[in-house]
């Protein structure tokens, strides 16, 4: 072999060497997934009263997901129970939240004041949520099925954190965006918030401590979100 | 008997009745119900930060915006503007720390300041108004927008334009909580068939203000000239036509009118009395009549029916049964006040709730003026919308403007008028003052509401 044909030979050898390493980098690279527009996400509390339960809405999560090579991010990906690795934190602009009726059109501008005061906006302008671990119960039952995961994580509502543990489902919808919905249960004096007690003239109008928080978020890869 | 196909009314008469039947009847049973079902929520401390504002403009209307606005806990006066210096030192007491400026152009190039008001006379709105929708300021424009159809599109258009912006016609009763009560209780066609309107504007004053000079006195009574002013029927009477559309859900078809000077006799060439005819769909009419010779009977809008007719006074309306109208049940509740020989039965927001809470008719809570209403909703929506796209941005970023602006579009706003109900009013407003002037009817055309 001359001088030439090895200095080929060596940069082809090179060149291979240093795409298959880029290659192999670019599978186990954490893959950051970030909120889809177009209203496919939504968070929804409910609670109660001693006049009538009620609902508020927002479209509104922001955050990301950002998963390592066993998450499942296309539909049937085999992926083993266990726990995965996933780093999540999500918010939810306080301002955003509003009071509706059970069909969804707006309620009360006056409840809407109410919540924020609660929530001590502007001081704490968003909910907050930090993903400690994820956890996959068990493998899907079919292609299209969702994934069962155990969430671990931190909740802060008008800046008090709570630890918590809820089930959510992860459903790959193709092109590298999944869907991740949730329900639980928190207690307002569990973040000192204290129930509100607005006074009407027949009396105090008493909301019930528990709230079901009920969310569903779509993120994927195309969409860049702005980092703040 | 229900005369408007329920299809094609957005409010459903069956519903509407039996709410208030139901809504009686458990007020007599102790009111419990109705409080579930419209909990009486008392005001909260209003979210968002205060919005600085710039009000251009102070005379008289001017200066009542001035004092409305420091009354409103969500608004700020940062900066007053008028090319008059006195008229600038007497609103300086109303809005303390105030900038105070003859130039409007100081305003718009002060950042800190988000929202401007102008109140100026009506042919000096567009060049403030595009101006200030130019600087990126929410623009509240007192109506009518301007005296002309072109300047009037040309408002509309660029508030359309500024989605980020929020742009509120002065139509003040859109914003009224009164008139939102009544609303469905007049489309629901609890009225029975629609008849007729008549609206009147009667107040024994000469629109002329004292002023130090000629030039002044030009400047100051612009409402006296017809070069500058839509007279009475532009100035006044456009709130009550823009309500009758409202209420009636229609476009006017045409318009007549009359005009004299039959008072004052100063120089002046805009009528001091006049009256006009607007056809609506079906037959309706309404027949208005404004004057400033006689104050006799004040101001009033009355929407009659086959089966009843409504009377709003200010902020409190009435409804007067026919014989053979069909019994509603609730109003043999409800508190009724004599009018000569007929009886009104009193149609007030939240009756029902104070009936439950026992509230005999002096302690109704004091009414809450139309514009105070106006101006909180303008402040309101300020801040949903800063807030709204804020919070878009944080969350998806801002190269998807077709996802902010569908966003942008379905935000919960406070009942006010943009920039479509504004435009319409005004062109209403000029077709009917042009057939006052020229004593012609005057057939509206559809395409001179068009803004698409």
């Amino acid at each position: 072999m001359n001088t030439t044909k090895l200095q080929i030979t060596i940069r082809f050898t090179a060149l291979l060497l240093l795409s298959t390493s880029a290659s192999l980098c670019a599978a186990d690279a954490p893959m950051r997934l970030n909120p889809v527009p177009g209203g496919q996400s939504k968070v929804r509390i409910e609670g109660t009263s001693s006049i009538h339960d009620w609902q508020v809405e927002s479209r509104l999560i922001g955050g990301y997901l950002e998963v390592g090579p066993g998450f499942p991010v296309e539909p049937g990906q085999a992926v083993k129970p266990g726990k995965v690795d996933a780093k999540v934190d999500v918010f939810i602009p306080v301002r955003q939240l509003k009071s509706v009726e059970k069909d969804g059109r707006p309620y009360s501008d006056s409840m809407d004041d109410i919540m924020y005061g609660k929530l001590l906006e502007p001081a704490n302008p968003r909910i907050l949520y930090h993903l400690d671990e994820l956890v996959l119960k068990e493998a899907p039952q079919g292609t299209n099925a969702a994934y069962v995961f155990d969430a671990t994580g931190q909740l802060v509502v008008a800046g008090v954190t709570n630890k918590m543990s809820m089930p959510v489902e992860i459903t790959p919808l193709g092109n590298k965006r999944v869907k991740i919905t949730g329900h639980t249960a928190v207690k307002m004096t569990d973040f000192a918030i204290k129930p509100p007690a607005p006074a009407i003239a027949l009396g105090l109008i008493k909301t019930g401590d528990e709230v079901k928080l009920i969310f569903e978020w779509v993120v994927g890869q195309k969409a860049a979100a702005a980092e703040r | 008997m229900v005369t408007m196909s329920e299809t094609e009314n957005e409010f459903n008469r069956r519903d509407f009745l039996k709410g208030g039947s139901l809504a009686t009847l458990m007020a007599m049973l102790g009111g419990v119900r109705l409080f579930a079902e419209t909990p009486a929520l008392p005001p909260a401390k209003p979210v968002g930060p205060k919005v600085k504002c710039g009000v251009i403009g102070l005379g008289a209307w001017g200066r009542e915006i001035l004092a409305t606005l420091g009354r409103l806990p969500q608004a700020q006066v940062a900066a007053i503007c008028d090319t008059y210096a006195s008229a600038l030192r007497r609103s300086a007491d109303a809005a303390p720390g105030a900038i105070p400026t003859e130039d409007y152009r100081t305003i718009l190039d002060n950042n800190d300041i988000k929202a401007v008001v102008v109140a100026t006379p009506t042919h000096q709105h567009k060049e403030i108004v595009l101006a200030a929708l130019r600087a990126g300021k929410h623009v509240y424009c007192e109506a009518p927008l301007a005296d002309t159809l072109e300047e009037a599109r040309d408002i509309a258009l660029a508030a359309k334009a500024a989605p980020r912006q929020v742009f509120q016609a002065g139509l003040q009763m859109r914003s009224d909580p009164q008139r939102h009560f009544l609303l469905p209780f007049i489309r629901s066609g609890a009225l029975g068939k629609p008849a007729m309107v008549r609206a009147q504007w009667h107040k024994k004053q000469s629109w002329r203000s004292a002023s130090p000079n000629p030039e002044r006195e030009k400047a100051l009574n612009w409402r006296l000239s017809q070069a500058t002013s839509l007279g009475l029927i532009g100035e006044i009477g456009l709130h009550q036509l823009d309500q009758a559309g409202w209420f009636l859900d229609a476009q006017a078809l045409s318009v007549a009118g009359f005009g004299a000077i039959t008072c004052w006799k100063d120089g002046r060439d805009v009528p001091d009395t006049i009256q006009a005819v607007v056809e609506y769909p079906k037959g309706v009419r309404m027949i208005y009549d404004c004057t400033l010779a006689n104050s006799f009977d004040s101001d009033y809008e009355v929407y009659y029916g086959g089966d009843a007719a409504v009377m709003i006074r200010e902020n409190k309306a009435w409804m007067f049964k026919e014989v053979d109208s069909p019994l509603l049940g609730w109003e043999v509740y409800a508190r009724k006040d004599a009018f000569y020989k007929e009886t009104g039965i009193a149609l007030v927001a939240n009756a029902t709730k104070l009936a439950a809470q026992g509230a005999k008719p002096a302690e109704e809570p004091a009414a809450i003026p139309p514009l105070y209403s106006a101006l909180e909703a303008f402040l309101r929506n300020t801040n949903e919308l800063n807030a709204a796209i804020e919070d878009f941005i944080s969350v998806f970023g801002s190269d998807d403007t077709a996802a902010l602006a569908e966003h942008i579009a379905k935000i919960h706003r406070s009942p006010a008028a943009g920039y479509l109900e504004g435009f319409q009013a005004t062109v209403t407003a000029i077709k009917a003052n042009d057939a006052i002037t020229t004593g012609e009817r005057i057939v509206l055309k559809p395409e001179w509401y068009d803004l698409s």
